[in-house]
């Protein structure tokens, strides 16, 4: 594949990633993936990234501590079952 | 209670339905704090920042946004002025710099098989930390309301006040920085092992 067609579908592919695309388009971009080795280790290594901050990033909840402080901070601790 | 409801019962003083909103929000402006700032204690100073503003300021809610945008905009726009007044922003970057996005002339390895991408240790932790605080902020804003917090291209757009393609630029720009620099770690791993 010429180097020069890689950046062609650099757009394409975090489109894809985020299924911000047709489905039409997404499968077209799923067959070039498949014929350019080059594209497809990006494109496996930019979604490993995400994956990887993702799981760094998981949801934790409020310290008992914060909350208190939060309420009192507001005034509306009473309030608050 | 329809949320509606609420804000307009928050806005008569109501403190019984404010505190249901603060309820309602409080972890999710906390975590997204955290994700954008890294620190806790800075994480519960924007908590406490974006529920006093929104007591002081939800009189100018005009429901032309959904009070989730509202509050995620207050929340997110602290948290970018916590990060500016801490100097920990690299270079701000326009949109429309010369940020290297060309993959001509570049050799990628693939690690995403590597089994150290799989297993946290406290070094992979760490490059992970470390690639998201130097992310600068505007893609790192994209970033996490989009990858992170799963939100919808349009709703980081009108968080963010911004062009949905400019979202997409910038999420763009945001995992190839993130992946450049996890790759300069994993590369150098199988390189070495490889040897």
């Amino acid at each position: 594949m010429p180097e020069r067609f890689h950046n062609l579908y650099i757009e394409q592919l975090c489109e894809v990633m985020s299924e911000d695309i047709d489905e039409l388009a997404c499968k077209e971009i799923i067959e070039y993936l498949n014929s350019c080795p080059t594209c497809k280790v990006y494109y496996d290594t930019v979604k490993k990234t995400v994956h990887l901050c993702r799981e760094r990033n998981v949801e934790v909840e409020i310290p008992e501590e914060v909350n208190i402080r939060l309420l009192k901070v507001l005034k509306i601790e009473g309030y608050c079952e | 209670m329809d949320e509606k409801i609420l804000v307009e019962r928050a806005k008569g003083g109501d403190k019984a339905a404010f505190a249901q909103l603060v309820n309602t929000y409080s972890d999710r402006i906390y975590n997204l704090a955290l994700r954008i700032l890294r620190k806790k204690e800075d994480a519960e100073d924007i908590l406490q920042e974006t529920f006093l503003t929104v007591l002081e300021k939800i009189n100018t809610f005009d429901g032309r946004s959904s009070f989730f945008t509202w509050i995620y905009r207050i929340a997110t726009n602290a948290s970018l002025m916590r990060l500016r007044k801490k100097k920990i922003v690299f270079q701000e970057l326009s949109d429309h710099s010369d940020f290297q996005e060309s993959v001509e002339s570049r050799v990628f390895i693939d690690w995403s098989q590597d089994p150290a991408a799989n297993v946290y240790t406290s070094e992979v932790k760490n490059k992970i930390d470390d690639a998201i605080n130097k992310l600068p902020d505007i893609y790192r804003s994209v970033f996490i309301l989009r990858d992170i917090e799963s939100l919808s291209i349009k709703e980081t757009s009108a968080i963010l006040n911004i062009t949905d393609e400019n979202v997409k630029i910038r999420l763009r720009r945001a995992r190839q920085f993130l992946r450049d620099h996890l790759s300069d770690y994993f590369d150098e791993r199988i390189v070495g092992n490889n040897a």
